[in-house]
């Protein structure tokens, strides 16, 4: 059984993020990258499934420029048993992402596509989604616990106020949750190892899939500087505030 | 080349000229006949170890400015980057001009050092004068503080990919593993627990500098420096416990036979066997040659009787290096040996279960989490096949052959804890409102935090630089203990800063600063005392090296 992880490039979680003066996104450069802590976890399934014995190879395939082949490398060193680059440049919203990882299922025929439920850097949440409908195969998605049997795949998922679980068949596209596992940390023996593991490069005309934006961003702000309090000295006075000032009753 | 790393090159230029003079008038006074008068270097200590660290100031100054030059080669050479350069510039060169301290209590001036109104003037060309007035400015410690603000210290332009990685994941593991207990352990003044070091084995740590065919990496000194400093930040125990099984590996690897490498190096590289250097006696800290625990040859045993002391992780250890006189006649270096002595691990009950070894525990302020402990020893029988090399009297050669790497090592334990220091006081001054505004917002306290980071880095990049000489197999003791000199001076000062920011709350034992200001300390005296350090720098930079 193969296994396909598709990981994202992102602005580390530790660094506090800064919009640029122009207000076309943010500062990227000079900013330290990770991988996405979402799809940590959906490779740290991934090799704990191969670890069972239950897949026999993990492939990684990561979208943009050249540096992602550092956070590929990244999820070698883990474990993972071979990288594949799409080189892109500018920004890639997550439909282009979706059919870039349709085009590769085709090509690559995985029984499971596992990625983290969102990347923390958009927020958006719709790949593993976009992708599953493009693909007409079944979804598992925000999953806290996946077991594998019989040619399907049992997630359990986390949903308000409980747990929900699913049974779908394989192939399937699985999305991680927090709760799925602890990633490991790459051992140093493993990270020499990753040296030597292959990288192939798939461009976007290889799959057929155009990756131009449909969406503009016409601007990226701060959130609005917290205004400090104030002391009412009476309850008339706040009551004034909340309607003439706050405008809330 | 941008303006700002011409202006540096032109200063740095400058400065190297004044170190050369400060060099020259010392080496009148001291050297004679191309020897160094033991004598002469006594009287006029002062001005030696002033040069040790004028030196110092010089090599960190052009190892900035390599490394602002590798970020412009790279498209790297950031804002922050470069303010950083400016301020390592102006202050370092207004205290070459002005003073510097070698402690709190000694600052060492242009006339200590035999130059005179002249040689500074000549110092004091326009760059010098320019990069002193810039570089000191406030407003370049307010810039710096605002990239502090988002997490930035500044690119430590490691120029590789997998040393990148290997950072990364230290990072993350002394964030998750560490730093939630570190201050727990020290507070209860309990040994890291075991499972800690079973994940570090497991991350390779311990093998991280053993060559490969004895089980270990062999990928050298500058990731063994990333990992270090990494695992210090965390807590500088932690970082510490690869610096055994680094000491005891290379003593084995460089002066072992091929026996001893077979049967311990693949041990220790796998973190089975964990060792401990056993060299120090109460009457023998720096002076080692002067050392007077004895080993007596019985058959095919050595008996060891003496007293050892400041043993770290004594008693849960597995393996002792352990340097002794095998020839009483022989007073100084040349009478010394080294074993490679097995023993049993202890409990805190009976920390040395072994025949012929006694002892009990130091206790200290800080560097807790793998205990300290003085040893008697009367008759421990060590088997005559553990004799380092098989040939007595190469104790000391062993011993000295792995200073450069314990020196490097420790420079990189230094750096994590400077830069713990400096995120510990970065966090407090950003919750800690006062006067209606966060402390960080007063610029003595983002200034102070600027300074932090940029001497962070200045030791940093000593010391990567003196691990990249090494790992090209070029002398590097120089290098080394500059690197140690100055990271030492500079994880207190953090330390000490760091703690002034937390205010009361620093002195409290609950905040983690009030610990690392304890580790800290301990820095300057351990792996070559500060005074120390100076006059072997002092020595190198006197006689010519062959």
């Amino acid at each position: 059984m193969k296994v396909l992880v598709a990981v994202k490039r992102v602005i580390d979680f530790n660094v506090k993020v800064r919009v640029k003066a122009d207000q076309s996104g943010v500062e990227t450069a000079n900013v330290k990258m990770s991988m996405n802590p979402f799809d940590e976890i959906a490779v740290e399934e991934a090799l704990r499934l191969k670890e069972a014995g239950t897949v026999s190879e993990v492939a990684v395939v990561s979208a943009g420029g050249p540096q992602v082949q550092e956070t590929i490398r990244t999820a070698l060193a883990m474990g993972a048993d071979r990288g594949i680059h799409i080189p892109c440049e500018g920004d890639l919203e997550p439909l282009a992402v979706a059919k870039l990882l349709k085009a590769l299922m085709e090509k690559e025929s995985p029984d499971l596509v596992i990625m983290g439920k969102q990347a923390i850097d958009d927020d958006c949440n719709q790949t593993g989604q976009m992708l599953a409908a493009l693909a007409n195969r079944p979804q598992g998605t925000f999953a806290s616990k996946l077991v594998l049997s019989d040619g399907k795949a049992e997630v359990t998922r986390e949903i308000d106020g409980g747990l929900e679980t699913v049974s779908i068949d394989l192939p399937a596209v699985i999305t991680t949750d927090l709760r799925l596992n602890e990633p490991r940390y790459a051992s140093l023996p493993n990270i020499m190892k990753a040296k030597k593991k292959p990288i192939e490069e798939v461009t976007p005309q290889d799959l057929g899939v155009d990756v131009t934006p449909r969406l503009e961003t016409l601007k990226v702000e701060d959130p609005p500087v917290r205004a400090g309090g104030v002391i009412v000295a009476d309850v008339d006075e706040l009551l004034d505030k909340l309607k003439n000032e706050a405008k809330v009753i | 080349m941008s303006d700002i790393l011409k202006s540096c090159a032109a200063a740095l230029q400058a400065a190297e000229g004044l170190v050369e003079k400060a060099r020259v008038n010392v080496a009148e006074r001291v050297v004679a006949e191309g020897r160094i008068n033991a004598e002469a270097l006594e009287t006029h200590q002062v001005a030696a170890h002033g040069l040790a660290w004028l030196a110092t100031y010089g090599a960190a100054l052009a190892e900035m400015l390599a490394w602002a030059n590798r970020l412009q080669e790279a498209g790297s050479l950031g804002e922050l980057e470069t303010l950083i350069l400016k301020a390592t510039f102006g202050e370092y060169l207004a205290q070459m001009q002005g003073g510097l301290a070698m402690s709190q209590v000694e600052i060492v001036r242009p006339a200590d050092l035999g130059l005179t109104s002249e040689d500074v003037a000549a110092f004091l060309n326009n760059e010098v004068r320019e990069l002193m007035a810039s570089g000191t400015a406030p407003e370049v410690r307010v810039s710096i503080a605002g990239h502090l603000a988002h997490r930035h210290f500044g690119d430590p332009a490691l120029g590789d990919e997998m040393l990148h990685m290997v950072r990364d994941q230290f990072h993350r593991f002394s964030n998750e593993q560490v730093i939630p207990k570190a201050q727990e352990w020290h507070l209860k003044d309990e040994l890291i627990p075991l499972s800690v070091i079973e994940q570090m084995s497991e991350l390779g740590v311990f093998g991280l500098a053993v060559p490969e065919e004895y089980g270990g990496l062999g990928m050298g000194k500058s990731a063994m420096c990333i990992v270090t400093e990494e695992l210090s930040r965390g807590y500088l125990s932690v970082g510490s416990l690869g610096t055994r099984s680094e000491i005891a590996a290379e003593l084995i690897r460089l002066g072992g036979t091929e026996e001893q490498k077979s049967q311990w190096l693949p041990k220790i590289a796998s973190g089975e066997t964990l060792t401990t250097a056993v060299f120090t006696e109460p009457n023998t800290g720096s002076d080692l040659a002067s050392l007077t625990t004895r080993a007596v040859r019985d058959g095919d045993v050595y008996r060891i009787t003496g007293a050892k002391t400041w043993i770290t992780h004594g008693a849960r250890s597995d393996l002792m290096t352990l340097l002794v006189r095998t020839n009483p006649d022989e007073k100084g270096y040349k009478g010394l040996s080294m074993f490679l002595a097995e023993k049993p691990r202890g409990s805190d009950a009976d920390p040395f279960p072994a025949a012929g070894m006694s002892g009990g525990e130091i206790g200290v302020l800080g560097y807790r989490g793998m205990k300290e402990y003085e040893i008697a020893f009367d008759g421990f029988e060590v088997p005559a096949a553990n004799l380092l090399g098989g040939e007595e009297g190469q104790g000391f050669k062993q011993l000295m052959a792995t200073f450069e790497s314990a020196r490097i090592q420790t420079a990189a334990r230094a750096v994590g804890v400077a830069q713990c220091a400096l995120e510990l006081g970065l966090k407090y001054a950003e919750e800690r409102v006062q006067f209606g505004k966060p402390i960080f917002a007063f610029p003595r306290i983002s200034g102070k935090l600027a300074w932090m980071a940029v001497e962070t880095m200045i030791a940093r990049q000593l010391t990567l630089a003196s691990a990249r000489e090494k790992d090209s197999e070029k002398r590097c003791d120089i290098e080394a203990g500059m690197a140690k000199l100055l990271g030492a001076r500079v994880a207190w000062s953090n330390a000490d800063n760091a703690l002034q920011i937390h205010g009361g709350n620093g002195y409290a034992e609950e905040y983690p600063v009030s610990r690392v200001l304890c580790d800290a300390r301990i820095l300057n005296i351990f792996e070559g005392a500060a005074e120390i350090q100076a006059q072997v720098i002092a020595r190198g930079l006197l006689l010519p090296r062959d």
